[in-house]
């Protein structure tokens, strides 16, 4: 087979667990949860893939991977089913040497793929992660890195000093080099966070993974062992700063509080965009939504197939989904095909999947705005019965 | 068993006025996400149909982009497939057919070098439905005749008139047969979909067009039928049959999808009808917006008042605006404190702030591609 030079490619690390996320990963990776309506986590770094001209992009997947595997199928949503540009998933595998199994950690899975990769012969290397919010165009990260003459570059926010000790940060220069890195520091020296967004020149990163992997004692990461080796070993790293929307989706509370972000007359992440920066999505063949002449629908998004004849406040209903008669749905994320019967009342909710609410059933509840957030999660497929209870904070 | 679907993507064009300026019949939007020619594709697709031809005869070049490969009804095959059947497309096709007869008879060759398919399915572009093809095959075959005509109770009423209909007698056989003819309402309608032999066919046709004839219904049918050389299955559908025939039709037709029980004949979970994916954001519903009893497609952005109206994809309806009964196609801008009744804006429209179009049921107010009002 003849495989054309890509300048650049991108890995995407959709493997992990997403164990915060509880419920919602009991099933399925965290890549592969819904989120905004119509789209899934991986939509967000598979589109902006796309929107940035990188048309070959190797997916690492290996917890719970079928559900996440069928929706990227043959890349076909994003327009990477050509001859050549693809998606292409890449689960772990068994070796003739003992250097395989399942991926030990980030850099691993990299070093276990270097076929994949070599296929193309390309100048750079994307790593992405597959459970952030954003649009970025990577293609502008890039040209910083050439223009930069880097080894690597690591795409970084600036958070507050109290947030900074929850993050991986790079200690910068004037000119935005990277002289240190620390991974969760207690007394941070800087407020530039990883955002686990990294461009390798291909050539120095396959050096740097092989001699990884020689290392019995690493751990096989990026940011515990790639990142401070090319630092120790005067490799130049560069910190790109992005001051647009991200949102790390780990946890039940970002996960809802992401969604939340989509709404508003001037929302706080405008998922609407140009031709240029679309997020792309599997699609369902489902009709256009049916608001009927009961319902009330007032600041929320309603994806397609869905049809709503209660009440919406301030929520995200997903395609397919139905709110019955005299239903009430307020601060809540509602997931595909999730149905809520006629009277029932769901706040401050993520209805999980093709999960039901029946008939004058509770989920969730009011909270105080300064106490901890206490959001009711229902697993895909699971059921609150009729006329029971689902308390602020429960899940099942 | 193997079938060739046929599609004529230029009936009624006429009929249709400014709606069918720049566009065939087709791909005609409607229902908020589809074009008209998505329910005989997916129909034929859901059924089995793997290779269907579309014989379009001008003004085609917004259908070939909506379905291009045919990749969302999953035609892109190795074999078989979508077939555009435009003219001068083969060596004996024109531009100048007069009827589905010498439209059938340009196409000819392409019948023939699928040479295994048994029967062939032709639909309209006009009349809209969630059919199972197989079931319609299914009663074909058991009935032993030359020719099914799917048909549908209701239509006819004395004043609609009908391309082709039948009155039955008592027992199930065929009383009457009349073509271009505003029939009673005791005849039975047709939907404008027949199944009959591939080689039957290929004959009908190619004997018809060397006497001059080039109406299908009239020329073939009846013809054929009168005289005794066609035996004729009147298959009775039982579903939702939308006629898209004039433009009163349409908006009707358009705003009969507000109806649940329209609404889930035509798109059954289990039988989908497919269309061009677009990738538009959810709609999203502003602050002081009321919308009842509406369709709305993705990709919209309501912040006024829309009630018993069909949105398609993209449409924003400004602050303190009033729209009602209104079919509203892609992308069309109504800015705010409008009032709009009864309307039928096309693609692309934009409505100037505190404008007022009032329409009736029986007349609704046409507004054309691209306009500014």
């Amino acid at each position: 087979m003849y495989f054309q030079k890509k300048r650049c490619i991108a890995m995407l690390l959709a493997g992990g667990q997403g164990s915060r996320l509880k419920v919602l990963t009991e099933n399925t990776a965290k890549p592969a949860v819904p989120f905004g309506g119509k789209y899934r986590i991986i939509d967000f770094p598979l589109s902006n893939c796309v929107n940035s001209g990188i048309d070959t992009v190797g997916i690492l997947t290996q917890y719970q991977p079928l559900e996440l595997n069928e929706y990227i199928g043959n890349g076909q949503p994003w327009g990477l089913n050509k001859t050549h540009c693809c998606a292409q998933v890449l689960p772990p595998y068994e070796r003739h040497d003992k250097k395989s199994g399942w991926y030990k950690g980030t850099a691993n899975a990299i070093y276990q793929n270097l076929a994949f990769i070599e296929r193309y012969d390309p100048e750079y290397v994307v790593v992405l992660g597959g459970d952030h919010i954003y649009k970025m165009d990577y293609a502008a990260m890039v040209e910083y890195h050439e223009k930069n003459n880097a080894s690597c570059t690591i795409a970084v926010r600036n958070v507050s000093l109290e947030e900074a000790s929850r993050f991986g940060i790079m200690n910068t220069n004037p000119d935005s080099s990277v002289y240190e890195f620390e991974e969760k520091p207690k007394h941070p020296k800087s407020t530039k966070a990883s955002m686990g967004i990294y461009v390798f020149n291909w050539k120095v990163l396959r050096e740097f993974l092989i001699a990884d992997e020689e290392d019995p004692n690493s751990s096989n990461d990026f940011g515990k062992n790639i990142i401070p080796n090319l630092l120790n070993s005067g490799h130049k790293l560069m910190a790109y700063d992005f001051d647009g929307y991200w949102m790390d989706v780990g946890t039940i509370d970002s996960l809802w509080e992401s969604n939340m972000d989509l709404l508003g007359k001037e929302p706080v992440f405008n998922i609407r965009g140009g031709e240029k920066d679309k997020i792309y999505a599997r699609n369902n063949a489902l009709p256009s939504s049916f608001v009927d002449a009961d319902a009330k629908t007032v600041n929320c998004f309603i994806a397609e197939g869905s049809e709503i004849y209660g009440s919406v406040r301030h929520s995200i209903i997903s395609t397919g989904c139905y709110v019955g008669k005299g239903a009430l749905v307020e601060d809540s994320v509602i997931m595909p095909g999730a149905v809520i019967e006629a009277n029932a009342i769901v706040r401050h909710a993520i209805l999980g999947e093709n999960s039901r609410v029946g008939k004058g059933a509770v989920v969730g509840g009011a909270f105080e705005p300064k106490e901890k957030k206490k959001i009711s999660v229902t697993s895909k497929g699971s059921e609150v019965a009729a006329s029971t209870v689902l308390l602020p904070g429960e899940m099942i | 068993m193997s079938v060739l679907g046929i599609i004529f993507a230029n009936i009624y064009d006429s009929s249709m006025g400014e709606l069918t300026n720049k566009r065939t019949m087709a791909s005609l939007p409607f229902g908020g996400r589809y074009r008209q020619i998505d329910f005989s594709l997916s129909n034929m697709t859901n059924s089995g149909i793997r290779r269907i031809g579309i014989l379009s005869r001008y003004n085609y070049q917004s259908l070939m982009a909506h379905i291009g490969s045919g990749e969302e009804w999953d035609l892109e095959l190795q074999e078989g497939g979508l077939e555009y059947l435009t003219p001068y497309a083969l060596a004996y096709s024109s531009a100048n057919y007069r009827g589905k007869l010498e439209a059938l008879n340009s196409v000819l060759e392409y019948m023939s070098y699928g040479s295994d398919d048994d029967y062939v399915v032709l639909a309209d572009s006009s009349v809209l439905c969630n059919i199972d093809i197989g079931k319609v095959l299914d009663s074909h075959i058991v009935s032993g005749k030359d020719i099914t005509v799917v048909t549908k109770e209701g239509i006819a009423n004395g004043k609609k008139r009908l391309d082709l209909a039948v009155k039955l007698d008592s027992k199930g056989g065929i009383a009457d047969m009349v073509v271009d003819y505003p029939a009673s309402a005791d005849y039975l309608a047709s939907m404008g979909l027949f199944i009959i032999s591939k080689d039957l066919l290929m004959k009908h046709v190619q004997d018809a067009v060397a006497h001059n004839l080039y109406r299908f219904e009239r020329d073939f049918l009846l013809n054929q039928y009168q005289a005794g050389n066609l035996s004729v299955n009147i298959y009775q559908f039982g579903g939702v049959a939308l006629y898209n025939e004039s433009p009163a039709e349409y908006y009707r037709s358009n705003l009969s999808i507000l109806d649940k029980d329209i609404r889930h004949d035509l798109f059954s979970r289990n039988h989908p009808i497919y269309t061009k994916v677009r990738d538009r954001v959810p709609s999203y519903y502003g602050e002081d917006c009321h919308v009842e009893n509406c369709s709305v497609a993705d990709g919209c952005i309501l912040e006024g008042t829309v009630r018993n109206s069909v949105l398609f994809r993209q449409v924003s309806i400004g602050a303190g605006t009033l729209v009602e009964d209104c079919v509203i196609m892609n992308d069309t801008v109504v800015g705010e404190n409008c009032e709009l009744k009864c309307v039928i804006l096309d693609k692309d429209v934009t409505v100037r702030p505190g404008s007022k179009l009032i329409g009736t049921p029986n007349a609704p107010v046409i507004i054309k591609r691209g306009e500014t009002v």
